[in-house]
């Protein structure tokens, strides 16, 4: 007993938020543990529901109702986040509920007459997590660290912060997760050495290449494609279902979408484990198919994506200055990672049959548990140095760009760079800030604006902004100005192209306060009216019993009268309140308790309704 | 755009300005440094106290980058020890300038035969620029130094472009 540990006074809690699934986990001695309800599944769908009777019902509750409420039930929002409507049109195409775009070119997902943006999806996806995460450690939870692919743009990691902004959490990391799962792996210091992490979940894929020495984990690089996964694999199963069944439009068309998009998922797990599956799917009056698929067919068709995972495998490798040859492990991480052809291939690329003993479902979220310690100042033993994963840069004349930090450095990094003005008395100058590796602006993603604002009045060419671009440990940009000749800080005011902007997540924040005062408001109005109600009619019946003296009676009478008015007149609780406080008072004066007594009768009965 | 010089490698990480730098020496003192200064153990309150444990992590960081490389090293030394030396010695001979304009021909249209040739003959070449460096830094020669960096950019970027080929 008296080797346990002091009990933290710090909780943080790692979420692993899924493309499919999501989950908790916590670590409150020295191994983290995933946080599930007693005996319940600890993955949580990331599925929302918006039933037509307005409830919103999120997890598994919203899986069970995703085939009768096929283009209400939302699911894959992780490849929207943080993307614009444009870019994720493909995605969006596959997908049985509306997209639409909104003025700004970004998805925002459409159920009657309400536009959702996918921030605000996840959001209510991380809430449930928190919720649930409470329930399991019987305390409330405020703060955690949030898993990302590693390949997540500036934009997405920013636009996952604010999901969990909205979702009322305080976000102090966003953890890449291949990252996460090497920590999973590496704890405990039997590990050192250098590990590449595989991982291929339900929508994206990395990965990464680190150096574990004495708790220090250091990524040397990070590869992946963020629209590469499991889900992938499903839809070309789904394609060829499809085309078995006669087409549909409209809701009939989305519920045809996810009952096969349910049955490929099926098959394909099935093909992991025998040569050949066969589906059987009666659809009743909107079609029957029969279809046998061989694990030789299923593999012929994904081939090519696994490839693409191998592909990125060896510019990891080449960007760690590393062949595959001189790693030590192979992780992997993500429900994909069970097909065979995926380890087979894996295996042919870097001669070494992968480690299995971490749990690929759960390894993100433990990680993110161990790093959620961590940054509680639990645990200054272990330390993560991540990177960032694609080069940041500026648009220069041409519409070329300067690359100002290049991918696969660890952060925090930071740059500086001077700036002029090009005109007299300017004094505003704009930056155009890109993420990618190709040399056109066109060709990168444009993150933002930023606008330096307040430079002092001066000639042409002669202020002197000093520019500050620092990529901090989340792998967001923080961008700072200031004037060199007068020392004046520029303000920077920042435009992103993707995502919410600071004033919407503030709206909404504000809204979702709003909503709980309003919430909090009604309940109490009708609480305070129920019990004048009683009130008054418990009174009046004490008043045709009693026999009291008259100067009381009339007391009595007027503040019934009065508080009747009130509730006639539809007035404020607060009113309510006081009257009904005012009755109390006169009613209690009256030495005989037939009426004190009547009235507790009264309001007795109205509670058990 | 000009771009600001970043602080002083040797100096953030407080180890002798020299060429010859001891890596795996370097590299547990970057463990060091980062175990001390990282954000994730160095809690702010006020987001003034954050921006600061940041930028000295970004430094280490940084610095970390350049050390680590013996040409960024040698850049970073002989700006320390005399500020803008790299900027005044771009001007290269004329001579050099049309080797490596052969150079750079014969790279692109070397066969998978020539390759191996070439790769082994490039790497001999940046050998000797570092040890004609070495010998400049040790004469204290910032001028000539300068030079032989620049220099060896051009059968660097050859040797890049070899690799990019195969």
């Amino acid at each position: 007993m008296s080797d346990a540990p002091p009990p933290k006074t710090r909780i943080v809690i790692g979420i692993d938020l899924g493309t499919t699934n999501s989950l908790a986990a916590v670590r409150a001695g020295k191994e983290p543990h995933v946080l599930r309800d007693q005996g319940a599944d600890p993955l949580t769908p990331s599925m929302v529901t918006f039933h037509p009777d307005g409830r919103v019902l999120v997890g598994a509750t919203s899986k069970a109702l995703r085939l009768e409420y096929p283009d209400r039930t939302v699911f894959s929002v992780k490849r929207l986040i943080g993307r614009s409507a444009t870019e994720s049109k493909n995605d969006v195409a596959e997908l049985p509920y509306a997209v639409v775009a909104s003025e700004r070119d970004l998805p925002r997902i459409k159920i009657d007459d309400r536009e959702l943006s996918p921030e605000a999806i996840s959001a209510m996806v991380l809430k449930e997590i928190k919720a649930n995460a409470e329930q399991a450690l019987g305390h409330a939870v405020r703060e955690a660290v949030v898993t990302v692919p590693a390949w997540f743009d500036d934009a997405q990691r920013q636009a996952t912060k604010d999901a969990a902004e909205l979702a009322g959490l305080d976000c102090l990391r966003i953890l890449n997760e291949p990252t996460a799962a090497a920590l999973a792996y590496g704890l405990g210091g039997k590990n050192d050495g250098t590990v590449l992490v595989y991982d291929l979940g339900g929508g994206t894929f990395d990965v990464s290449i680190l150096r574990i020495h004495e708790g220090v984990f250091r990524v040397l690089a990070t590869a992946g494609d963020t629209r590469l996964g499991g889900d992938d694999f499903d839809q070309l199963l789904a394609q060829r279902i499809l085309q078995l069944l006669p087409s549909k439009q409209g809701t009939e068309g989305a519920y045809v979408l996810q009952a096969v998009r349910s049955a490929a998922e099926g098959l394909k797990m099935r093909l992991s484990e025998q040569e050949q599956a066969t589906l059987e799917l009666d659809l009743g009056d909107r079609g029957q198919v029969e279809l046998t698929v061989t694990r030789a067919e299923f593999e012929a068709s994904i081939a090519p994506l696994v490839q693409r995972t191998l592909d990125c495998v060896k510019s990891a490798a080449k960007d760690a200055g590393l062949e595959l040859k001189n790693i030590d492990d192979i992780v992997l991480v993500g429900g994909s990672t069970r097909i065979p052809l995926v380890r087979a291939r894996l295996e042919a690329a870097t001669g070494k049959a992968p480690h299995t003993d971490v749990n690929p479902d759960l390894a993100v979220a433990l990680g993110a548990a161990i790093q959620a310690d961590i940054l509680a100042g639990n645990d200054r033993s272990l330390l993560l140095l991540d990177v960032i994963p694609l080069s940041l840069g500026i648009e220069t004349l041409g519409g070329t760009v300067q690359k100002l930090i290049l991918r696969n450095n660890t952060i925090p990094t930071s740059v500086s760079e001077e700036f002029s003005t090009g005109v007299d008395e300017q004094t505003a100058v704009d930056l155009a800030i890109y993420q990618g590796e190709r040399e056109l602006a066109k060709d990168c993603r444009l993150l933002g604006q930023f606008k330096l604002r307040g430079i002092p009045p001066m000639p042409a060419g002669l202020p002197r902004i000093l520019v500050t671009f620092l990529v901090d440990a989340d792998g967001v940009l923080r961008v700072t100005a200031r004037e060199q000749r007068t020392g004046v800080e520029a303000s920077i005011q920042i435009v992103p192209t993707f995502g919410l902007t600071r004033e919407e997540v503030r709206r909404m924040m504000i809204e979702s306060i709003e909503n709980a005062q309003e919430d909090y408001i009604a309940r109490e109005a009708i609480e305070a009216r129920a019990k004048a109600e009683a009130m008054v009619r418990g009174t009046k019946k004490a008043l045709a019993m009693a026999v009291l003296p008259p100067d009381q009676t009339f007391a009595v009478h007027k503040a019934v009268k009065a508080l009747q008015k009130l509730l006639d007149a539809n007035a404020e609780p607060d009113l309510l309140k006081s009257a009904s406080e005012d009755l109390t008072k006169v009613t209690a004066t009256i030495a005989d308790d037939v009426i004190s007594a009547a009235v507790t009768k009264s309001l007795k009965e109205d509670q058990q309704p | 755009m000009i771009h600001v010089p970043a602080p002083d490698a040797f100096a953030v990480f407080g180890v002798a300005r020299t060429l010859d730098l001891d890596e795996p020496e370097l590299e547990l003192r970057y463990l060091k440094l980062s175990r001390d200064c990282h954000p994730d153990h160095n809690r702010a309150q006020t987001s003034t106290d954050c921006v600061a444990v940041l930028q000295r992590s970004a430094e280490i960081n940084d610095a970390w980058n350049v050390l680590r490389d013996p040409w960024r090293r040698a850049r970073a030394l002989l700006e320390a020890e005399s500020q803008g030396v790299l900027n005044r010695n771009k001007k290269l001979d004329p001579m050099f300038l049309m080797e490596a304009l052969e150079l750079a021909e014969e790279v692109a249209h070397a066969d998978s035969d020539g390759q191996e040739v070439l790769t082994k003959k490039l790497n001999a070449a940046i050998d000797a620029d570092y040890q004609a460096l070495r010998a400049d830094v040790a004469k204290a020669d910032f001028d000539t130094a300068a030079k032989r960096v620049h220099q060896s950019h051009y059968h660097l970027k050859a040797l890049h472009d070899l690799e990019a080929k195969s």
